[in-house]
């Protein structure tokens, strides 16, 4: 927790065709530490996720290690900032070993081949997702799960020091949303900065270290699962009621019903 | 990964030694017929009647249907790549098109012969007033979407320009000189046509293959490309300028020649791993040995007169791709989206 912030965001507001989607949004993100962003649908998650990224422009202050995002290269920025959009997209049947490689893309040059490190990179994305049985396949013939677990390596493999996740669990079973959550863990332990959104509150309380709750545009609440997901909190943002229970993975909230 | 590699560079080789025999056929075929020492005895002694047929009549042509063939089999691969679609062709932003209808505007109004340097010229303009419009009007930074739009409607004029000009030709016989030329021809291109089309040709492979790796990376969707490095709006504008100055140029020399950038991509791309950026070289290498063949054919089919080389890409070009399409069928149900 006492890691200096390696991304930092103030007063940042998002304009989209004229509406204010992002309301002066401040957060930090450490190294070592999961973070996980929860919020109801349309509360611009995914709007301050590509804002971070770099993808899309922003009034205010991102500071990448202490420098403003907006004046590094596109190639600089992508060195250090992994990022997984939503739905694991996948246009042409490549084979899963030629997914994972595009990882290594901001750290190539022209038309030279992987070069060692890259391999090693891609090597190592490949074992933490387990994803070598299939790293012949066609990422297309792939089951939702396993594709995800792709996705995943394919955004560890650059190594950067800064994982943003959009919904990385989206329409996946149980076991995977789990096999993700871990992964995801292990890369935050391992020392990187990893933000994460992610829909079910269940997740937020088991695996993060930290949780940012967004409303309408804003950052409502910051801290350890334990404080931010209250019951009043719950009520007020997502409209459920909620009780929090202690389990043997300790207190995760029990949603009700629809306020 | 290394074997894919490895594979890949016999694919280059086996369709570069297929180009060098089809290119030596070409050589051979017309209404003189060669045998292969003869062919090629004219071509490096260039004596006799051998050397002026060889070196005159069907090196400028053989020339001329692998550069094209490459031009339109590279700007399909590299479109499908920015695009992301396997139905992705070259006339997609109306450059064609803007050529075909500033050619015939010049064939029908200036009395230039279809065979004439005029028209060419005319083609190319055409070519390169449709992009300055395109980006005029979408825009530097424009989505795709826009572009398409943009590119559909510019397509979508020029084909009625060159209705309009049809309709309005000063005598038959132009609306039928016009007619043939729109269905493609490398029939008795010089020298002058291949050193016209070149220079375009050669930048736009410059221009789309300098993309490889950003098409490699639009496999992941524009949001992840992106940041991976990828600069969206440059790729955009670079490959719309390269496909239509290329393709522009093909059709001005050439007429409209379908299908070699829609298909040639699609006969390669398994050999290739489905790799957006790796088809680029075997997609233009199969474009060459297309039209090529096909250039061929219409020189050996019995016809009353010499068959229109656009039209015998299709007929050659659509059993390859029913082929194609009936033996990957699964693979490609998941590229759909």
């Amino acid at each position: 927790m006492s890691a200096a912030a390696i991304l930092r965001a103030a007063g940042l507001s998002v304009r989209l065709a004229g509406n204010l989607i992002i309301d002066g949004a401040a957060l930090e993100l450490r190294p070592g530490e999961l973070t996980l962003l929860i919020g109801p649908n349309g509360a611009g998650k995914t709007t301050l996720m590509r804002a971070l990224a770099g993808l899309i422009p922003a009034d205010g202050s991102i500071e990448l290690n202490g420098r403003q995002l907006a004046t590094l290269s596109t190639r600089d920025r992508a060195r250090h900032i992994a990022y997984l959009p939503q739905g694991h997209i996948f246009h042409w049947p490549m084979s899963v070993a030629a997914v994972v490689a595009l990882g290594r893309h901001p750290h190539a040059d022209g038309f030279a081949p992987l070069t060692d490190a890259d391999r090693e990179a891609v090597g190592r994305a490949v074992a933490a997702t387990a994803i070598e049985p299939w790293a012949a396949r066609a990422v297309t013939t792939l089951s939702g799960g396993e594709r995800a677990r792709v996705a995943l390596a394919r955004a560890l493999a650059t190594q950067a020091p800064i994982l943003l996740a959009d919904e990385p669990t989206m329409s996946l079973d149980p076991r995977h949303q789990l096999v993700v959550m871990e992964l995801l863990a292990r890369a935050a332990h391992d020392g990187g900065a990893v933000l994460a959104i992610v829909h079910d509150l269940t997740l937020a309380a088991r695996f993060a270290d930290r949780v940012l709750m967004m409303e309408r545009g804003r950052l409502v609440a910051e801290g350890a699962p334990r404080e931010v997901l209250t019951p009043a909190r719950i009520a007020d943002v997502f409209a459920v009621e909620a009780t929090i229970t202690d389990s043997a993975v300790g207190p995760i909230p029990v949603l009700r019903r629809p306020i | 990964m290394e074997t894919a590699r490895r594979s890949g560079w016999r694919l280059e080789a086996a369709l570069t030694a297929l180009i060098v025999l089809l290119a030596i056929l070409s050589l051979m075929v017309g209404p003189a017929g060669l045998s292969p020492k003869a062919a090629l005895a004219g071509l490096f002694d260039g004596e006799g009647p051998a050397g002026i047929i060889v070196r005159d009549i069907r090196l400028p042509r053989t020339a001329l249907a692998l550069l094209i063939g490459a031009t339109l089999g590279l700007a399909g691969a590299a479109l499908q790549g920015l695009l992301r679609n396997p139905l992705a062709e070259p006339a997609l932003f109306g450059a064609p098109q803007a050529a075909a209808a500033a050619a015939s505007f010049t064939i029908a109004f200036s009395f230039a012969s279809a065979t004439s340097l005029v028209v060419p010229f005319a083609g190319i303009a055409g070519a390169l007033v449709s992009i300055g419009g395109l980006v005029a009007i979408a825009g530097r930074r424009a989505s795709l979407t826009v572009t398409l739009l943009a590119g559909l409607a510019f397509a979508s004029f020029a084909g009625a320009m060159t209705a309009l000009i049809l309709n309005l030709a000063p005598n038959p016989y132009a609306a039928l000189e016009i007619a043939f030329w729109l269905l493609g021809s490398l029939e008795d291109r010089s020298t002058d046509h291949l050193l016209i089309a070149a220079p375009f040709c050669i930048a736009s492979w410059v221009l789309l293959a300098m993309n490889a790796r950003a098409f490699r990376a639009l496999t992941l969707g524009e949001d992840a490309a992106a940041s991976l490095g990828v600069d969206l709006a440059r790729v955009r504008m670079t490959v719309v300028v390269g496909v239509a100055i290329g393709v522009g140029a093909a059709v001005a020399v050439a007429g409209s020649i379908g299908f070699v950038g829609l298909v040639a991509p699609h006969l390669v791309r398994r050999a290739v791993g489905s790799d957006p950026a790796r088809v680029l070289l075997p997609g233009a290498l199969a474009g060459a040995a297309l039209l090529t063949a096909a250039d061929i054919a219409v020189r050996m089919l019995p016809a009353a007169d010499e068959l229109r080389v656009g039209v015998v890409t299709s007929l050659i070009g659509v059993p390859f791709f029913l082929a194609m399409i009936f033996s990957e069928r699964r693979l490609l149900a998941g590229t759909a989206s």
